[in-house]
């Protein structure tokens, strides 16, 4: 499919196309947090030499807290009433390589086994990705290491690159290039296609070579020190997998009312204490130790025996919000070294 | 210091040394636990020590005898452990340094991180060496918002101390924010709290990091209750934030960890202000400051506050 490009003086004009047919959710700024939300045009939207966004697109596919469906209770018999599905089609504006990529790796958690996730597949094919590069890796960002999808994007319908006074547009699906006919933009030249490289060239050299973790992981070690290590200063809060766009854990609650109620799903993490906690009262992840040693197992080993991918795009929240520096790229090194010292 | 902490890791007297080690960048510290005297030089002391180390006290004390590297600030918990009764002052060596103040990560913004080399004290703020050269950013920005108002020059409980005491000319009100937020109309308090609680993501990174929160089971983690729903709602959200609010009320010392680690930006100490400055009208006290004192709200004079209903 052919680049193109749209001067960013016609870009308000695209969006407010884009507006007219779909939801829109771009980065905002709010408070000095760079969120993803539901925009009505331009202005309101941080893209312009956004830096990294708080928060991943994880909330707009398997929301924070979700409604399973509503009851209510009527003598002896029960009437369910499932949630509406309320969802338009949307665009979502400004999305990162990284968590676009992460969104590979949770459809094949969520479609592993009967039943797959209704709820997050209907949000999936309802979404239109309009994903935006990295001229300007974080020092935390690491997805290089981890997979090529910086340069060769997935999950993605188009992928916008900034040139300064333009943006550099590649459509990666027919809904892509559907999305590029709303603007007005022109066939991208030879000057543009060099100036897309430069952009792409500069920013790969912040960033880290492609390293194996997916053979190297086989022979991580499960009573490696490390994890007594981290198991001293980690403080089991869920800072690290509520802001990972891979996890994907959530508990089952109720709240029941006197003649009514609902049953909704919320975002769980294998770092709270009583995540395994049976009803038996046996706990088999009772310590930081082995909470903090699932974590980067499930990531990088549990994720590539079951589904030949790694479970980490790279995006570096963890590291950049653990408020004690635990640093995964630090861990897997850890890892590493006696692995091949083995 | 590494010094002291290498005698007293030698002497045996306590078992381990908590303190400050090199983080994963330049502008990182993380926490460390030494336990062998020949590691006591990983132990650094620099802009970058921002943690609240004294979160780590209770479990550590409960293994033996301990030392920690403490700021002037982060002694006030230690107080507030001694006066709950959760420490015994005879099993903590406090290690204290003089503290010009700590990095505010954000002052950074315009500097790329990937490219800093070192951070260190100057003695106009804070000098950040990158490939490009040195740079000096202002005390006032360079300094994380408590220090700009720290009255402390030094450590207020101490074994050992490091460096000279610190004369302080508090640029910053600690009120200054919650004043502009006392000035507002309750609904526009009320749509203000409002919008800061829908960004929570009930990570309770606020609550994990505070020193204050030691309770065994916090009232959110009850598995098969309804005191807060998990859900994050805005409702659920405040309530959750009200109630940690009301039992941090006269023991939090206001060392500013909630704020710094919450993901979301929200403005925590605003509401832990907002809680020290009542303690302090209604009982004249501020937690941190005298290790005798029984807890704030934690006891009951009956001669001085008589129980109406008991007449
Ligand atoms: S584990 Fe950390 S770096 Fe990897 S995807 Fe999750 S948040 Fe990003
Ligand atoms: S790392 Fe933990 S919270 Fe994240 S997906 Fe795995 S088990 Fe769930
Ligand atoms: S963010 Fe850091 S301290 Fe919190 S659970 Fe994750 S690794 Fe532990
Ligand atoms: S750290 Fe922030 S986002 Fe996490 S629970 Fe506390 S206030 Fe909410
Ligand atoms: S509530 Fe916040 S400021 Fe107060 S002691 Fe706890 S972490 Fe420190």
């Amino acid at each position: 499919m052919e680049a193109k490009v749209i001067l960013k003086q016609d870009l308000a004009a695209w969006i407010d196309a884009l507006v007219k047919q779909y939801e829109v959710i771009a980065p905002v700024t709010e408070d000095g947090v760079v969120v993803f939300r539901p925009v009505s045009g331009l202005s309101e939207m941080a893209i312009e030499g956004m830096v990294g966004p708080a928060k991943s697109l994880r909330e707009h596919f398997t929301p924070p807290t979700e409604t399973l469906f509503d009851y209510k209770l009527e003598d002896l018999s029960a009437e369910v009433i499932p949630p509406e599905n309320e969802e338009r089609h949307r665009v979502i504006f400004g999305a990162r390589a990284c968590d676009a990529a992460a969104l590979l790796y949770v459809d094949a958690v969520y479609s592993n086994v009967e039943p797959i996730d209704t709820a997050y597949f209907m949000r999936r094919e309802k979404t239109y990705l309009v994903g935006l590069f990295c001229d300007k890796p974080a020092w935390s960002c690491f997805c290089t290491e981890v997979g090529d999808f910086l340069t060769n994007p997935v999950a993605m319908d188009v992928y916008l690159t900034d040139l300064g006074n333009r943006y550099y547009a590649e459509p990666l699906t027919p809904k892509g290039e559907e999305l590029i006919g709303l603007g007005n933009f022109r066939p991208a030249d030879e000057n543009d296609k060099a100036a897309n490289e430069e952009i792409r060239r500069k920013a790969l050299e912040r960033l880290p070579k492609r390293a194996e973790h997916e053979t190297a992981c086989l022979s991580y070690d499960w009573d490696h020190p490390v994890w007594i290590e981290l198991a001293k200063k980690c403080l089991s809060c869920g800072a690290c997998a509520f802001l990972c766009p891979t996890c994907h854990c959530f508990d089952i609650q109720e709240h029941p009312k006197l003649k009514k109620g609902s049953r909704y799903r919320c975002w769980d993490t294998c770092q709270f204490e009583k995540f395994t906690l049976m009803a038996s009262g046996h706990n088999p992840r009772e310590t930081r130790k082995e909470r903090t040693r699932q974590r980067v197992f499930h990531k990088f080993k549990y994720s590539q025996e079951r589904y030949c991918m790694l479970g980490c795009v790279g995006c570096g929240r963890c590291i950049a919000a653990c408020p004690v520096n635990i640093d995964i790229r630090k861990v897997l090194e850890e890892l590493e070294k006696t692995a091949v010292a083995k | 210091m590494r010094q002291k902490a290498k005698e007293l890791l030698e002497s045996g007297e306590v078992k381990v040394v908590i303190g400050y080690g090199q983080g994963s960048a330049p502008f990182k510290s993380t926490p460390i636990f030494i336990e062998k005297p020949e590691d006591a030089h990983k132990l650094i002391w620099n802009p970058t020590c921002v943690n609240n180390l004294t979160v780590y006290l209770r479990d550590a004390c409960r293994q033996g005898k301990a030392a920690i590297v403490v700021k002037p600030c982060d002694a006030r918990s230690i107080i507030e452990l001694i006066r709950e009764n959760q420490i015994e002052r005879d099993d903590v060596v406090i290690l204290a340094m003089s503290c010009p103040g700590v990095l505010n990560l954000d002052a950074l913004a315009e500097i790329d991180l990937a490219d800093v080399k070192s951070v260190e004290w100057h003695q106009n703020g804070i000098a950040i060496k990158t490939n490009a050269g040195e740079t000096i950013i202002p005390s006032e920005k360079a300094f994380a918002s408590k220090c700009l108002s720290c009255e402390l020059a030094e450590s207020p409980i101490a074994d050992e101390k490091f460096g000279e005491p610190i004369e302080r000319h508090p640029i910053r009100s600690k009120y200054a924010d919650i004043e502009e937020l006392e000035k507002m109309l309750p609904e526009e308090r009320r749509a203000y709290w409002a919008r800061q609680f829908a960004r929570c993501i009930r990570c309770y990174a606020c609550r994990s990091v505070c020193p204050g929160c030691y309770c065994k089971e916090c009232f959110t983690d009850k598995p098969c209750q309804l005191w807060v729903l998990r859900s994050t709602d805005v409702e659920s959200n405040w309530f959750f934030h009200f109630s940690r609010a009301m039992h941090t009320a006269g023991r939090c010392i206001a060392c500013g960890e909630c704020e710094r680690v919450c993901p979301m930006g929200i403005p925590l100490m605003r509401l832990n202000q907002k809680m020290r400055k009542e303690v302090r009208e209604m009982f004249g006290e501020e937690a941190g400051t005298n290790p005798e004192a029984p807890p704030t709200l934690g006891t009951f004079d009956l001669k001085k506050d008589p129980d109406p209903c008991s007449e």
